[in-house]
C-alpha cells in the first residue's frame, strides 16, 4: 500500500482528454470484448449526413454531446436525494455508450436530466449539458422543447406504459413529425408507415392501439417513434428489459442496423452488461450517482480497474469461463438522502482504504482511454489494474493465515 | 365500437333491472298489512267484493311464485304500479309523472353545469399542483364533499334568500301568481330554481373536481406523459391529448358510480327548497307511510340509476379502445 | 450464519417485540402526516363528547325542561341560541354527538363485518360462489342504496313495532343501522375479495393448505391478519359514509324526537322554518359538527391510506 495520498482534488472535473483526435473509434465487434483492432468503418459522422439543419448557435467543430459535472437531486419530504451527483461523460458521432449500474444507481436520472424531462420534485442543480457546443442547462423551457425529440430522442423502458393506451400507434408516430416537423398530417402519417416498415413492423398495423401488438412490435414501434424527427442522438433506456431473450436479440440487432445505416448515437441505458458488451463502443459504470469507470467497451470489460466494476462483471455468467460460484456484491447501495462521504462505494468495497472514507476520489484517464474514479488510481499510477479478490478468497485467506 | 361489447352491457342492464323488479316484488310483500289493502289504499269504503276483486285481479289467491311474480312483473311492464294513500287511489304512475319534471329540470342542469365545471376545475387543478390555487381550491372542496347537500341548501336559503332577499325561499313558483307572458312564468321559474341549482350543483362541483383532479395526478406520473413531454410537444397539447383522456376514463367511471348518492343527495336538497320534485314527493310519501308510492320511485330511482350506468359505459367503450375487444 | 433454536416463550417474546416495532414505526409515519393528526385530534374530541354528553352539558333537555325562550340567537346563557322549544342548542348538539356516531359506529360495525365475511370467502372459496357472491355485490353496487335504505327503514320499524332501548339507543334508531348496514356492505366486500385474491396466491397460504389447516382456520389466521390495515382504512371511509347516510335519513324524518342525532335536529330546524327566520344558529352547530367530523374521517382515511400503502414518489 502507498503512504499517504494527496490532498482531496477539487471535485471530478471533465476528464482529461488523451492523445486521440474526437474522430469515431473502431466498432467494437460483437463477443468477448477484445481490444478493438478492426479498421475503422466507413459511415460519415451524424452530422454531416442529417436531412435536418443544425439547430442554431451550433458550433461544427464541437463534440456532439459533454455532460460536465452533472447534479440532478429530488426533494422529497423525507429529504433531499442527490441522485446524480457529479457525472462526467462525453459522446461523439456515430459512438454508442453503453451507461451501466444497478437500479437507483442514477442512470435514468442522468438520462431525463439531459433535456430537463424530470419529474416536479426533481431538479438539475449543477453542470453543463453541451449538444453540438450549445449549453442545453441555460435554456429556458421553451427554448429547450426545441432540442426535444428533434436532437435528442429517448425510447423507454417498457413500451406498454410508454405508448398513450388511446391513441394508435401511427398517429403516435406522426405526431411529432406534424408538430415539430411543421409537416402536414397525411404526410405526416405517410412518412410514420415508412417508419414502422424501418423497423420491421408492416405499416398495415399503423391504426393498431397499442395494447393490440406485442411486446416486441411495441418496442419497434417506440424505435420508429425515436426515429420520427431524425435525431442525433437517441437514448434508450432499458428498452429490452422487458423482453424475452429471442425479442431482445431481435431488437438489438436491429438497433445496431439503424445505427450503421443512419449514424446514430446511441446512449444505452442498461443493468445488463452484455448488452452493452454487445453494442456498444464504449461503457460508463455508475454507481450511486456517480461515475465509478468509463472507457471503451475492450479494456473496460477485459481489464476492469474499479472494484465495482470488477464485482459487476464477476455476478454475470460467462458462457466461456469454467463453472464458477457468482459473485455478489454484499450490502446494498446507499440511501441518497445521506450518501456516505468520500467515495460511495467504500462501505461494500473489499479494498477500501483510509482515504476513501473521507476524501471523493478523483477521476483519472488512462493511456487506454479509459477513466477511473478510485483512490487506488491516483493520478501518479500508471494504470495497472488492481484485481479485488473475490469473496471466498477474502474469507479463506483471512482464516489461514499464510 | 364492437357490438358485441354494445350488446354485452345492454344485457347486463337488463338483467340487473329484472333483479331490481324482483327485490321491489319481495319488498312488496314485506309490506305490514294484506298487499289487496295496500293496492286498494286507506279507503275507508272498501268492500269485501272490492278486495275479493283486486285479489283476483293482481293474482293474490295464488301461489306466490311464479304467479304472482308474473303478474306483478306484467302489471309493472304495463305501468301499473298500484294505487297512492294519499292522493285517494291515484294510479302511482300518475303521481310520479307529475313530479318527474321539476326532478329533471333541477338535476340535470346541475349535472350538466357540475359537469363541466368540476372536471375543468379539477383537471386544472391537477395539472398545475402546488400554488395558492390548487390548496384553496382542494381545500374548498375538500369541505365541500363531507358536507350533506341539504346542508348546502340550507346554507344557501339562509345568506342569499333570507339574509340579502336576492332569491324567493320556497316552491318552484310564487304560490298564487298569475303571469301576463309565458316570458314572466320563465323568469319566475328560474328565479325559484336558482339556490337548488346552486346548491345541487355546488355538491356535485366538489365531487367531481377532487375526483378529476386526482385523475389527472395519477395521469401525470405515467410514462406516455413523459414521452409526450420529451417529443417537445407544447404542454398545452400535452395535457389535451395524452393527460385528459386518459384521466378522463377513471373521472367517467366514477362519476357512474356516484349517480346513487347524487341522487341522495338530490332528495334532500328538494327537501330543504320546498322543490316539487321526486324528492319532496318521497318525503311525503314517508310521512304518509304511502307505501305504494315509495316502491314506484325505488323502482323508477334504480332503473333510472341501471341506465345511466349503462350510458356512462357505453361512453366509457368509446373512450377506452381496451375495452372493446 | 449460525441458526438459533428458540423456545416457544421466547419466540413469543419476539413477536411481541416485532409487533410492537411496527406500531411504533406505523405511529411515528402517521403522525408525520399533518391532515392525519388533526383528523384525529378533531375525532377525539367529538369521541369525548359522545362517550359522556351528561358530563359536559347535563342530561338532554326535553320540551318540559326547555332553559330558554322560543329560537333565541346566541347569548351568554346560551352560546348557541335555543329552538323552537325554548331547548339550549348546545346541549342539543353534544347530545347529538352521541347518537350520531353511536349510529354510525354501529352501522360501520355491521357494513364492515358483513362486507369483510363476504369478501373473504368470496375471495378464498372461489369458483362459482366468487361468482353468485359478486353477482350479487354488483347488484348492490348499482342499486340507489340510499333509496332502499330509505324504504326499508319504514317497513322494518312498522314490522318491529313498538320501542324499547338497546344500548341506549332506542330501536327505532337501531333499524337505521341495520338498513345502513344491508345496503353498504358491497364496496367494502369487493375491496377485501381483491385483496384476499392477491394473497391467495402467496405461498404462506399453500403451505397451510399442505400442513392440513382447513379452510376456515386458514381463512381467520392467515388471510384475516393480513386485510386488518384495508380494513382499518376503509371502516374510517364507511364511518364518514354513515354518519352521512344516517344525518340523511334523519333530515328526511326517519330520525327519533327523542334521541336526536344532528340529523334529527336539522329536521326540526326545517319544519320549524329555521332557516326562511334565519334562525342560524339553529343550523350551523349539527351542521358544522357534521361536516367536521366527516372531514376528519376523510382526512385520517386519506392518511392511513398513505401510510400503510405508500405509492410512488416519483423516480429515482
Amino acid at each position: 500500500m502507498s503512504g499517504p495520498l494527496p490532498p482531496a482534488m477539487s471535485p471530478p472535473g471533465p476528464p482529461t482528454t488523451p492523445g486521440p483526435p474526437t474522430t469515431p473509434g473502431p466498432p467494437t465487434t460483437p463477443g468477448p470484448p477484445t481490444p478493438a483492432e478492426a479498421p475503422a468503418p466507413a459511415f460519415v459522422p451524424v452530422r454531416q449526413r442529417r436531412q435536418l439543419a443544425l439547430p442554431k448557435g451550433a458550433d461544427p467543430d464541437a463534440p456532439l454531446l459533454v455532460v460536465d459535472d452533472l447534479r440532478t437531486y429530488f426533494t422529497l419530504e423525507s429529504g433531499v436525494v442527490k441522485a446524480v451527483d457529479g457525472v462526467s461523460f462525453r459522446l461523439d458521432d456515430g459512438e454508442a455508450l453503453g451507461i451501466a449500474g444497478e437500479s437507483g444507481c442514477g442512470k435514468t436520472t442522468t438520462a431525463l436530466s439531459l433535456l430537463r424531462l424530470l419529474p416536479s420534485n426533481a431538479k438539475v442543480v449543477g453542470g453543463s449539458v453541451r449538444l453540438f457546443g450549445i449549453d442545453l442547462q441555460q435554456k429556458t423551457e421553451k427554448q429547450l422543447r426545441r432540442f426535444r425529440w428533434r436532437e435528442i430522442s429517448i425510447i423507454f423502458q417498457g413500451a406498454m406504459n410508454a405508448l398513450n393506451p388511446v391513441r394508435r400507434v401511427g398517429e403516435q408516430i406522426a405526431e411529432p413529425i406534424e408538430h415539430r416537423l411543421g409537416v402536414p398530417h397525411d404526410q405526416a402519417l405517410v412518412r410514420a408507415r415508412e417508419l414502422l416498415e424501418l423497423v420491421g413492423i408492416p405499416a398495415a398495423r399503423a391504426p393498431a392501439y397499442p395494447h393490440e401488438l406485442s411486446g416486441g412490435m411495441r418496442q419497434r414501434a417506440m424505435i420508429a417513434m425515436a426515429l420520427a424527427c431524425d435525431p442525433a442522438i437517441v437514448i434508450g433506456d432499458e428498452p429490452t428489459t422487458a423482453l424475452d431473450v429471442m425479442v431482445q436479440a431481435q431488437i438489438l440487432e436491429l438497433l445496431e442496423d439503424l445505427r450503421e445505416k443512419l449514424g446514430l448515437s446511441l446512449i444505452l441505458i442498461t443493468h445488463d452488461l452484455s448488452v452493452i458488451a454487445e453494442t456498444c463502443d464504449r461503457v460508463m459504470v455508475m454507481y450511486a450517482g456517480r461515475v465509478a469507470e468509463e472507457g471503451p467497451v475492450g479494456p473496460v470489460f477485459a481489464t476492469p480497474r474499479h472494484p465495482y466494476t470488477q464485482m459487476l462483471l464477476r455476478s454475470f455468467p460467462d458462457v466461456e469461463a469454467g463453472r464458477r460460484d457468482l459473485g455478489t456484491i454484499p450490502g446494498a447501495p446507499p440511501d441518497l438522502r445521506t450518501p456516505p462521504p468520500g467515495c460511495r462505494f467504500h462501505p461494500r468495497c473489499p479494498v477500501a482504504l483510509d482515504a476513501c472514507r473521507t476524501e471523493v476520489p478523483p477521476e483519472v484517464t488512462f493511456a487506454d482511454r479509459v477513466r477511473v474514479a478510485c483512490h487506488l488510481y491516483p493520478p501518479s499510477s500508471d494504470g495497472t489494474p488492481r484485481v479485488v479478490p473475490v469473496a471466498g478468497e477474502l474469507a479463506a485467506a483471512a482464516k489461514s493465515p499464510t | 365500437m364492437g357490438n358485441r361489447y354494445i350488446l354485452r352491457q345492454v344485457a347486463q342492464a337488463a338483467l340487473t333491472i329484472m333483479m331490481i323488479v324482483l327485490l321491489n316484488f319481495i319488498l312488496f310483500r314485506m309490506m305490514p298489512g294484506s298487499p289487496e289493502r295496500i293496492l286498494l289504499g286507506r279507503n275507508p269504503n272498501v268492500t269485501a267484493e272490492a278486495l275479493q276483486q283486486t285479489k283476483e285481479r293482481w293474482g293474490l289467491d295464488k301461489p306466490l311464485l311464479p304467479d304472482q311474480f308474473v303478474a306483478y312483473v306484467v302489471a309493472t311492464a304495463q305501468g301499473d304500479l298500484g294505487y297512492s294513500y294519499v292522493y285517494r287511489g291515484k294510479p302511482v304512475a300518475d303521481v310520479l309523472a307529475e313530479r318527474i319534471g321539476p326532478t329533471l329540470l333541477l338535476f340535470g342542469l346541475a349535472e350538466l353545469i357540475a359537469i363541466v365545471a368540476g372536471l375543468s376545475i379539477g383537471a386544472y387543478s391537477g395539472w398545475r399542483r402546488g400554488g395558492a390555487v390548487d390548496y384553496v381550491g382542494n381545500g374548498i372542496s375538500l369541505i365541500l364533499y363531507s358536507m350533506p347537500y341539504f346542508l348546502i341548501g340550507m346554507g344557501l336559503l339562509v345568506i342569499f334568500a333570507t339574509g340579502l332577499g336576492w332569491f324567493p325561499t320556497y316552491g318552484m313558483v310564487t304560490p298564487g301568481a298569475t303571469y301576463d307572458s309565458t316570458w314572466d312564468q320563465v323568469v319566475d321559474i328560474l328565479a325559484h330554481l336558482a339556490l337548488p341549482l346552486a346548491c345541487v350543483a355546488i355538491g356535485l362541483i366538489g365531487q367531481y373536481s377532487i375526483l378529476m383532479r386526482a385523475s389527472v395526478v395519477e395521469t401525470m406520473n405515467d410514462d406516455y406523459v413523459t414521452t409526450a413531454r420529451a417529443k417537445g410537444l407544447t404542454d398545452g397539447r400535452v395535457l389535451r391529448h395524452h393527460a385528459l383522456p386518459n384521466a378522463l376514463l377513471p373521472a367517467v367511471t366514477l362519476i357512474a358510480v356516484n349517480i346513487g348518492y347524487v341522487v341522495a343527495g338530490a332528495i334532500t336538497a328538494e327537501k330543504v327548497f320546498n322543490w316539487p320534485g321526486l324528492g319532496t314527493l318521497t318525503v311525503e310519501a314517508l310521512e304518509a307511510r304511502d307505501f305504494p308510492v315509495l316502491q314506484g320511485i325505488f323502482l323508477l330511482l334504480s332503473i333510472s340509476v341501471v341506465v345511466a350506468n349503462l350510458i356512462a359505459d357505453l361512453l366509457y367503450g368509446r373512450l377506452d379502445p381496451r375495452v372493446r375487444t | 450464519m449460525t441458526t438459533q433454536v428458540l423456545t416457544a416463550g421466547q419466540l413469543r417474546r419476539q413477536r411481541l417485540a416485532l409487533r410492537a416495532q411496527g406500531w411504533r414505526d406505523f405511529l411515528r409515519r402517521f403522525s408525520r402526516r399533518r391532515e392525519g393528526v388533526i383528523g384525529v385530534a378533531i375525532l377525539a374530541v367529538y369521541t369525548l363528547l359522545a362517550l359522556a354528553p351528561v358530563f359536559f352539558v347535563g342530561p338532554l333537555e326535553t320540551a318540559v325542561t326547555a332553559s330558554g325562550g322560543r329560537l333565541e340567537p346566541p347569548s351568554p346563557t346560551h352560546i348557541f341560541g335555543t329552538d323552537e322549544l325554548g331547548r339550549d342548542m348546545l346541549n342539543l348538539t353534544v347530545h347529538g354527538t352521541r347518537i350520531s356516531l353511536m349510529i354510525g359506529f354501529l352501522a360501520t360495525v355491521v357494513t364492515v363485518s358483513v362486507g369483510v365475511v363476504l369478501g373473504v370467502i368470496s375471495g378464498f372459496v372461489g369458483g362459482r360462489t366468487d361468482t353468485i357472491l359478486m353477482r350479487i355485490t354488483d347488484f348492490f353496487l348499482v342499486l340507489p342504496t340510499f333509496v332502499l335504505a330509505l324504504v326499508l327503514t319504514p317497513v322494518i320499524r312498522d314490522a318491529l313495532g313498538g320501542g324499547g332501548e338497546i344500548f341506549g339507543i332506542r330501536v327505532s334508531l337501531l333499524v337505521i343501522v341495520v338498513a345502513i348496514g344491508i345496503t353498504s356492505w358491497a364496496s367494502t366486500a369487493r375491496i377485501i375479495r381483491s385483496q384476499t385474491l392477491s394473497l391467495r396466491g402467496r405461498a404462506f397460504v399453500d403451505r397451510a393448505r399442505v400442513i392440513g389447516a382447513g379452510p376456515v382456520h386458514t381463512m381467520m389466521r392467515h388471510i384475516l391478519p393480513n386485510v386488518i390495515n384495508l380494513i382499518v382504512a376503509n371502516a374510517v371511509l364507511v364511518f364518514a359514509g354513515a354518519v352521512l347516510t344516517e344525518t340523511a335519513l334523519s333530515y328526511l324524518g326517519l330520525g327519533d324526537p327523542f334521541q336526536p342525532s344532528w340529523g334529527q335536529i336539522l329536521n326540526a330546524a326545517d319544519q320549524a322554518g329555521a332557516p326562511g327566520l334565519g334562525a342560524w344558529w339553529y343550523l350551523v352547530p349539527p351542521g358544522a359538527s357534521i361536516v367536521l367530523v366527516v372531514l376528519a374521517f376523510t382526512l385520517v382515511g386519506g392518511a392511513l391510506d398513505d401510510v400503510l400503502s405508500p405509492k410512488r414518489t416519483g423516480r429515482k
